[in-house]
């Protein structure tokens, strides 16, 4: 009991810092673009950090169970792939390329689950054998930049439907399906498996099935991600998913989860993944030069984190 | 509790030093909007706000381009045309490259100008632009956009010329090594397209290997090595790229083996060593993607923004270096990661943009 409140304590902690950081962020964001605040901007900005903030849920859902997932940006570019080649005309092919895509990248995940739980494999060597793997089928599906999203849900998504901005909606709902998995048996599963995985096991969890179950839910984060991207992008482009598989892993430590497993929230990722669009983006509004973007991108990573660290070691310790 | 406090007191006190990096950005910024406050003037009205968001900055072609564009700014800029000039570099990300054309149009750029990382993803962002009224002006890397202005080189017929060279060189027949660049990418596929065209009509070519790498000298290298170690028996190497050349003649020389014809890009390093083994029988044949697309797409801009109605496809003709005027080319007094190249007639610019 005393540890789950500590533990709750410390996750708060953890929010409330985030959130007093993305403020910061948010004024001088606003100094710089005023119309921040309005649908129109709202709507593109979300459409912009969609990808990586699915990306990071799924990092996160492998994270927590004490892995690491180097191969996200690999099955991201297949989901992606996958959903832009399928012929995607007309509604119900919309739907069944995301179903196809989906079902690929939850395949994969629970493929890396599977070499972790029986196998005994660690998972970064397992993760790092299949970014390789599928960054080959990808090329296979679809060997140079194309695909095709219909016109008009790229516009949709892009601009606003009927003023909803559609990513955000979608991040609700990702948001609260999680919530909801987080309540059933196999969610609290996760965290116990994550966090001590002989308890999990001798209090009579089947830890290899949430293992797979877990990284099967990661994939289908990741093929999400995917999905966004083609449709933010209106094609597929074999190569574009590198960069999310390290930007994935920033937001999820910025979030506060653990790399020990079992700790952390996803909100906290949501948080990451937000504040690393925002910076990026913010750090174009200053025109420094670009090399000095990158240095500063880092330089506030590092204090960001080590200040965290610092004001919640008490709550740790 | 103490602790905590003094904890909080730490937070806070970050949170303010944050705040003043912030407000120390501001006074850059605050900079700018006079600029742009002076540019509303009636005055300079018409001067523009120009931005040139890249996929990378940092390989010397990129820099050589950057440079060339730099000092047409600055041409450009003392005859009032343009106002400001940014450099955006995605750092190989092609999703912070969108979020670069967002936040261009976002702070109303008048020009963007683009190196493409992905030839495809970038077309909604570059068409939202071409909508809010922004001339956008595509060069080297292009997107498949038909909205926006494309400078570049026929990239099939880059391969499809050098090919054509290499298999007449062999007499239609023989083993040869290709070496692309890194697969999925479309320049790299469409060279080879417009190559694999050419050895289709020639049944007595053999391709022995089909290597992929970066257009980096060290990675060139180690494929280059592998794929020969395992067909030392080549006649021929069709290249599509400067240092992927260099790193097969290198290897080839430092095994001391039979110099076979390469083909190549005037990548100085490779064009130096050119030199130097004509006299040990080697030959080439390279073309170039020339530095200048960036200071025609600038011109292409400034000229649209003034009503020329410039073509939608700017095709650059690709240069020639043979063995005969490789002398031409080649600068012994530059370093290897060079791209020896001169300045483009203002005359044929204008012709190439329509004025």
């Amino acid at each position: 009991m005393r540890e789950r409140i500590t533990s709750l304590t410390r996750s708060n902690t953890d929010l409330v810092w985030l959130v007093a950081l993305l403020l910061v962020l948010l004024v001088a964001y606003q100094h710089y673009d005023s119309t921040l605040f309005t649908p129109a901007s709202v709507t593109i900005l979300s459409a912009q950090f969609l990808p990586l903030i699915l990306a990071a849920a799924g990092q996160t859902t492998v994270m927590l169970l004490g892995g690491i997932d180097l191969s996200l940006g690999a099955v991201l570019g297949l989901a992606m792939a996958v959903f832009a080649t399928y012929e995607a005309q007309g509604a119900g092919g919309v739907v069944t390329a995301a179903v196809l895509a989906l079902g690929v990248a939850g395949a994969t995940g629970a493929v890396n689950g599977a070499l972790v739980a029986y196998a005994g494999l660690p998972p970064i060597v397992v993760t790092l054998a299949a970014s390789f793997l599928w960054s080959g089928v990808t090329l296979v599906v679809l060997p140079q930049p194309g695909g095709h999203v219909p016109a008009g849900l790229v516009e949709a998504y892009n601009n606003g439907w009927y003023g909803v901005a559609l990513p955000v909606v979608a991040i609700t709902v990702v948001l609260a399906g999680w919530k909801l998995v987080r309540t059933t048996r196999h969610g609290l599963a996760l965290y116990a498996v994550g966090g001590n995985e002989h308890g999990a096991y001798a209090s009579g969890l089947h830890t290899r099935g949430v293992k797979i179950g877990g990284y099967a839910l990661a994939g289908v984060f990741t093929g999400l991600a995917g999905i966004g991207l083609a449709i933010q992008t209106g094609s597929a482009d074999p190569t574009i998913g590198t960069p999310y598989t390290l930007n994935s892993i920033a937001a999820c430590v910025l979030g506060g989860i653990s790399f020990f497993g079992g700790v952390g929230r996803m909100r906290g990722t949501v948080l990451g993944a937000l504040l690393i669009g925002l910076l990026t983006n913010l750090l174009l509004f200053t025109g420094i030069s670009p090399f000095y973007q990158l240095i500063v991108q880092g330089v506030i990573l590092v204090v960001a984190l080590a200040l965290k660290t610092y004001v919640t070691r008490e709550a740790t310790a | 509790m103490n602790v905590r406090s003094v904890r909080g007191a730490v937070a806070v006190a970050a949170s303010l030093c944050a705040l003043v990096a912030v407000a120390a950005c501001d006074v850059q910024s605050g900079s700018d909007t006079a600029d742009s406050g002076a540019s509303a003037s009636p005055v300079a009205a018409k001067s523009l706000k120009v931005g040139w968001s890249t996929i990378y900055l940092t390989p010397s072609w990129m820099q050589q381009t950057l440079k060339m564009l730099e000092s047409d700014v600055s041409k450009l800029r003392s005859a009032g045309k343009v106002s400001s000039f940014k450099t955006f570099n995605a750092n190989g990300d092609t999703s912070q490259q969108i979020s670069q054309i967002r936040a261009m149009i976002q702070q109303k750029y008048d020009v963007i100008l683009v190196d493409a990382g992905s030839s495809t993803a970038l077309n909604p962002a570059l068409e939202q632009a071409e909508a809010a009224g922004i001339t956008v002006v595509a060069f080297d890397s292009l997107p498949t956009t038909t909205k926006v202005i494309r400078v570049g080189t026929d990239q099939k017929k880059w391969g499809s010329m050098t090919a054509t060279w290499l298999a007449k060189k062999l007499n239609g027949k023989g083993s040869i090594i290709a070496m692309n660049g890194p697969a999925g990418v479309a320049v790299s596929e469409d060279r080879w397209a417009g190559a694999a065209a050419v050895f289709k009509k020639y049944p007595g070519i053999k391709i022995v290997s089909n290597v992929h790498s970066e257009y980096n000298l060290a990675p060139a290298a180690q494929a280059f090595a592998s794929a020969y170690s395992a067909h030392p028996d080549i006649d021929g190497v069709f290249s599509q790229g400067g240092a992927l050349s260099a790193a097969a003649l290198q290897t080839l020389v430092k095994q001391d083996k039979k110099l076979v014809p390469i083909t190549g890009e005037n990548y100085n390093g490779f064009l130096k060593q050119w030199q130097a083994e004509k006299k040990n029988g080697f030959s080439s044949f390279s073309t170039a993607q020339p530095n200048y697309l960036s200071v025609i797409a600038l011109e292409a801009a400034v000229a649209a923004r003034e009503g020329v109605s410039v073509p939608q496809d700017v095709t650059v003709p690709l240069p020639e270096i043979t063995d005969d005027n490789l002398s031409a080319y080649v600068k012994t007094d530059q370093p290897d990661d060079s791209y020896p190249i001169t300045d483009l007639p203002q005359a044929e610019i204008d012709k190439l943009i329509g004025k």
